[in-house]
């Protein structure tokens, strides 16, 4: 199978983003609506935020799959013609670096840690596209501000250019309207 | 005068490198050209770590933008280009210095963007134009 069409799309906090994604795997050819989630809930009101959301998409027929890190074990999930959107690189990026943190020993203190998840990212962004239809990849604008973590800022830079090179579409959300960018 | 602005980690810098790439270019990080520049090209990025540097040991936001200014018209026969991080879309700063950093490089990132002729802002990677230029 060919590969599928790969959009990405970025922007603020509550910048309408999601919605759009989610409109545009709505309006896809794709036989199911697949919804990847990197969220991790860490107090009652995410639990709450996120049960509201999956409950939202239960109606309108999604499929949610929780995937906050190792996303490669969301592969055999997948089927062939899926429209898969991916919320967000940012919390994944978050979850795999600092995984371990609270044993003292987070990814980003490992030299070439890092450097493996990317490699597989890749790759299960890849096996990802032979499969489906469309996967929407949605992150977030938190670059233009002073570098408060260097290394998760800089791993986030990197992985969203990588991203925008590989897509076929990216936008830039702002309030609730996308600039094309590609 | 030519600009490459964008948020950091963005590619801003590998993209003048591209652009320029088999050229010889003078590339200055964190500092302003002095004396005689060999090149007819001229790199400047990491003004913000300069300029950071400058308020902290009291220099003034005058006498900054006057060296700015003093050195555009020095070389303005060479062909320019500066690297602009931006740093301004992001929560007050708790820190003093950092707040008094974020209002200069507006001030001065406003005044280069009036001088400029051509302005691209990258993306992640993706160059849109802003200003003049062929939009590469």
């Amino acid at each position: 199978m060919a590969n599928g069409q790969l959009i990405f799309v970025s922007g603020g906090v509550r910048s309408g983003k999601s919605a759009w994604a989610e409109r545009r795997i709505q309006g896809s050819a794709g036989t199911r609506k697949v919804y990847l989630a990197s969220g991790q809930a860490h107090d009652p009101e995410m639990v709450q935020r996120i049960h509201r959301h999956q409950e939202d998409r239960k109606e309108q027929d999604w499929i949610t799959i929780e995937q906050p890190l190792h996303l490669e074990k969301a592969l055999p999930f997948i089927e062939d013609g899926d429209a898969v959107l991916w919320d967000c690189a940012t919390t994944w990026l978050a979850n795999e670096l600092y995984e371990g943190w609270e044993k003292g020993a987070s990814c980003a203190g490992q030299p070439g840690c890092m450097e493996q998840k990317w490699a597989n990212l890749k790759n299960t962004i890849h096996s990802l596209q032979c499969r489906t239809k469309l996967l929407v990849i949605v992150s977030n604008e938190v670059l233009d501000d002073f570098v408060r973590d260097d290394t998760y800022q800089r791993w986030l830079g990197r992985i969203h250019i990588w991203i925008a090179a590989q897509a076929d579409e990216a936008y830039e959300m702002e309030n609730g309207m996308a600039q094309k960018r590609k | 005068m030519r600009i490459v602005f964008g948020g950091a980690f963005n590619g801003k810098r590998e993209y003048v490198k591209k652009r320029f790439a088999g050229q010889e270019v003078e590339w200055l990080e964190s500092e302003l050209p002095k004396g005689s520049v060999v090149f007819s090209t001229i790199v400047v990025t990491g003004i913000e770590h300069r300029i950071k540097t400058q308020l902290g040991n009291g220099i003034s936001e005058f006498q900054i933008r006057e060296e700015i200014q003093q050195m555009l018209a020095k070389y303005k026969d060479y062909k320019l280009i500066w690297v602009l991080t931006d740093m301004n879309r992001g929560i007050v700063p708790i820190d003093p210095l950092e707040r008094e950093l974020r209002d200069v490089l507006g001030r001065i990132y406003q005044f280069l963007f009036s001088e400029a002729t051509e302005i691209t802002r990258i993306w992640y990677g993706i160059p849109q134009n802003l200003k003049g230029g062929d939009g590469r």
